[in-house]
């Protein structure tokens, strides 16, 4: 096994969540969207520590770190998405279009 | 005394300036309670000063050589502009005619004005010529008689526009103003580029020079071609003349300044310039053929005019044209004599003419008549200056064009036929004038006509007089022919031609045999010189038309095609804001789309090396 794969293989998770962060209309499918993209991102981290870094492994304890701030994070995004839908009754990303021009 | 007025003799122009200044203050705005009047007397005064100073100063100067004055004006980097001044007999005895005319004119305008409010504008105008005209003649440069012609043009402008709630007067100002300015413009040319040749605008320098310059005749045609630019519009020639008819809405008196000595500042200006344009012989032709063609043109039209005051100026185009050909066939000496005897006796005729019409009110011929009865003094001044203006020997007319044609009679003969003609049709032109308005019966316009006051009668008599003396005071400056020089044959001729135009117009107009008004079988031709050649209508279908679709397509192209791309600019801009903010659609996935093309092009340009070695 070769890193390239490991490394291809994230770059394809990261351009579905990429693809699913830029066309879902529920605002939930965003917020997941964007958990693939941050596991591509670990994918990536650890294949790169395992490959590279053996004897010290910062890639793993970077890993450790993006999945406890993407916890947090995809803990207030969705507290945010709830917001919205209190104050609109919708999590439709077309009916957020309010800010324009 | 005498000599040291001759010394002092530039003062002459300065005190009628000090009378344009004292009679301003008497403008209906400035003095509010007691009228206009001094305005006219401190003038009068001031002119009188300056007639004095020249009388006074005259005898000092004869026979002497003249002296010159220099004052130097201003020196910039290669460039010397000083104010010569040339104190002789000529121009004191020219500012004394100017001063003269002028005194006599204003003690008329005290009489003729005498219902109008305006004396300080008008007094202060008359003063301004005469300041100008005795500056151009005692002036010995170019560039300053540039100055004084264009000051002169202003002040004709100003003079034809006094009574200027009148919509003719305005068009007749505006015109004289315009038509005045293209020849003085071209005359500014041609005084611009005469300096590289010469390397002077002092006359008596610039003569020196024409005496020995070696020139390329067609440089020199087209600079002498500039230079008579000037004075053709100043003494209103073929084709620049039509505004000497239309400033005849002026007041009479102005009129009689204007006509007498005014339009005769060009031709002296013309007479100063003859060295130079004796350069070129083609230039001398052009001189002659302008000139006569508006001798015979103005005759021609002065005799089908039925407004007493334009047959009278077309007869000064007429006059001046004589004095075209004289500096065209370089007989100066006749040029100076006809400008003098011209100004007094045309002079005469106007005041004689505007006595009449200021107690008849119409200036229509076809209105006027039988007033010989009732008016012998303004008939008699009118005889006298018609004498005195055609070669009627012994008064002054006749001596000068006796001198032009004894001196044109070997090198152009053909243009003696041209002055017996001229003689002929001006001769017809003003007895057909005297017998409209004294012979016949009279109109209704002319039932009831007093003779006019003092104040108009005492300076037409003064005038008289000096008409009538005019060739004693010529023959004590010895500028008659002995009777042995005489060329009698030429003298009868003119004598002749004279009589034949006066029996003509006498049998035609002042005998009652042929019934008025006068219709000739060729309508067309009739019609032809009554309307001046058509010639307003030939300037509006020619140079007003073309200048005005100029203007027209200019300012269009101004409007539309200058500031058009200027603001497509800012268009431009604006578009493009109001088209790129949609850029900002408000959805937050499309943000994070932009941002993500924004970092793939951003990652394909900065690895492109490595992306093009790869295959």
């Amino acid at each position: 096994m070769q890193l390239q794969y490991f490394l291809l293989l994230a770059a394809a998770l990261f351009c579905i969540g990429i693809y699913g962060l830029v066309t879902s209309r529920n605002a939930i499918r965003v917020l997941m969207s964007i958990e693939l993209m941050l596991n591509a991102v670990n994918l990536n981290l650890m294949s790169f520590s395992n490959y590279l870094d053996r004897e010290s492994i910062r890639g793993q304890v970077f890993t450790v770190f993006v999945i406890t701030i993407a916890a947090a994070e995809a803990a207030v995004g969705l507290a945010i998405v709830l917001s919205i839908y209190r104050n609109r009754d919708t999590v439709d990303m077309e009916q957020f279009n309010l800010l324009k021009w | 005394m005498a000599q040291f007025l001759a010394q002092s003799f530039w003062l002459v122009p300065i005190y009628p300036l000090i009378g344009v200044s004292f009679s301003l203050l008497w403008s209906p705005g400035m003095i509010r309670r007691t009228g206009p009047r001094p305005a006219g007397y401190v003038n009068l005064l001031m002119t009188f000063f300056s007639l004095l100073h020249g009388l006074i100063a005259f005898p000092a100067v004869w026979q002497q050589p003249a002296n010159y004055i220099e004052i130097p004006w201003l020196q910039v980097a290669g460039l010397d502009l000083t104010l010569s001044l040339e104190i002789s007999a000529l121009t004191v005895g020219a500012t004394t005619l100017i001063t003269g005319l002028n005194f006599l004119a204003q003690i008329y305008a005290i009489g003729y004005l005498e219902m109008d409010w305006g004396w300080s504008r008008f007094f202060s105008l008359l003063a301004l010529f005469e300041a100008g005209m005795c500056a151009l003649v005692i002036c010995n440069s170019l560039f300053f008689s540039y100055i004084l012609l264009e000051i002169l043009t202003l002040g004709t402008y100003l003079l034809i526009g006094f009574w200027l709630n009148q919509s003719l007067v305005v068009t007749g100002a505006r015109d004289a103003f315009l038509t005045k300015r293209v020849g003085d413009l071209f005359l500014l040319m041609g005084v611009l580029a005469l300096y590289p040749l010469a390397g002077t605008w002092n006359f008596n320098e610039l003569a020196a020079w024409a005496a020995t310059a070696e020139v390329s005749p067609t440089v020199m045609t087209l600079i002498g071609l500039a230079l008579i630019a000037g004075p053709m519009g100043k003494c209103a020639q073929f084709p620049l003349h039509l505004w000497l008819d239309e400033a005849m809405e002026g007041p009479i008196p102005s009129t009689i300044l204007r006509n007498s000595v005014v339009v005769a500042v060009g031709a002296w200006v013309l007479v100063k310039l003859e060295p130079v344009l004796a350069l070129s012989s083609v230039l001398l032709n052009v001189i002659i053929a302008v000139g006569a063609a508006t001798a015979i043109g103005g005759t021609l039209i002065s005799i089908a005019q039925i407004d007493v005051k334009r047959s009278l100026s077309y007869l000064v185009s007429a006059y001046m044209g004589l004095i075209f050909i004289a500096v065209g066939t370089q007989q100066l000496e006749a040029a100076l004599l006809l400008i003098l005897t011209h100004a007094v006796s045309q002079g005469l005729l106007i005041m004689g003419t505007g006595s009449i019409i200021l107690n008849n009110i119409t200036q229509d011929l076809t209105q006027l008549g039988g007033l010989w009865g009732r008016r012998p003094i303004s008939g008699l001044s009118y005889l006298v200056g018609l004498a005195g203006l055609i070669a009627l020997p012994p008064l002054g007319g006749f001596w000068a064009l006796l001198k032009l044609a004894d001196g044109v009679w070997v090198s152009h003969p053909w243009v003696v036929a041209i002055l017996l003609l001229v003689n002929t049709l001006a001769a017809f032109s003003t007895v057909r004038e005297f017998g409209l308005i004294f012979a016949g019966s009279p109109k209704q316009m002319t039932v009831r006509s007093p003779e006019n006051f003092w104040l108009i009668t005492l300076p037409m008599t003064v005038l008289v007089g000096v008409n009538l003396h005019l060739p004693l005071i010529l023959q004590s400056l010895s500028l008659l022919p002995s009777w042995a020089t005489l060329n009698k044959d030429m003298a009868l001729l003119l004598f002749w031609s004279s009589v034949a135009g006066c029996s003509i117009g006498a049998i035609v107009y002042v005998g009652q045999s042929i019934p008025k008004p006068i219709q000739l079988p060729w309508k067309k031709i009739q019609e032809f010189f009554a309307y001046d050649l058509y010639t307003p209508n030939l300037y509006r279908s020619s140079i007003v038309f073309s200048i005005d679709w100029l203007s027209r397509l200019t300012d269009w192209f101004d409007r539309y095609i200058v500031d058009g791309v200027v603001n497509l600019v800012g268009v431009a801009f604006l578009v493009g804001g109001e088209t790129l903010k949609y850029g900002n659609s408000g959805q937050g996935q499309f943000y994070v789309l932009t941002i993500a093309l924004g970092l793939a092009a951003m990652t394909i340009w900065m690895s492109w090396s490595f992306i093009t070695h790869l295959f």
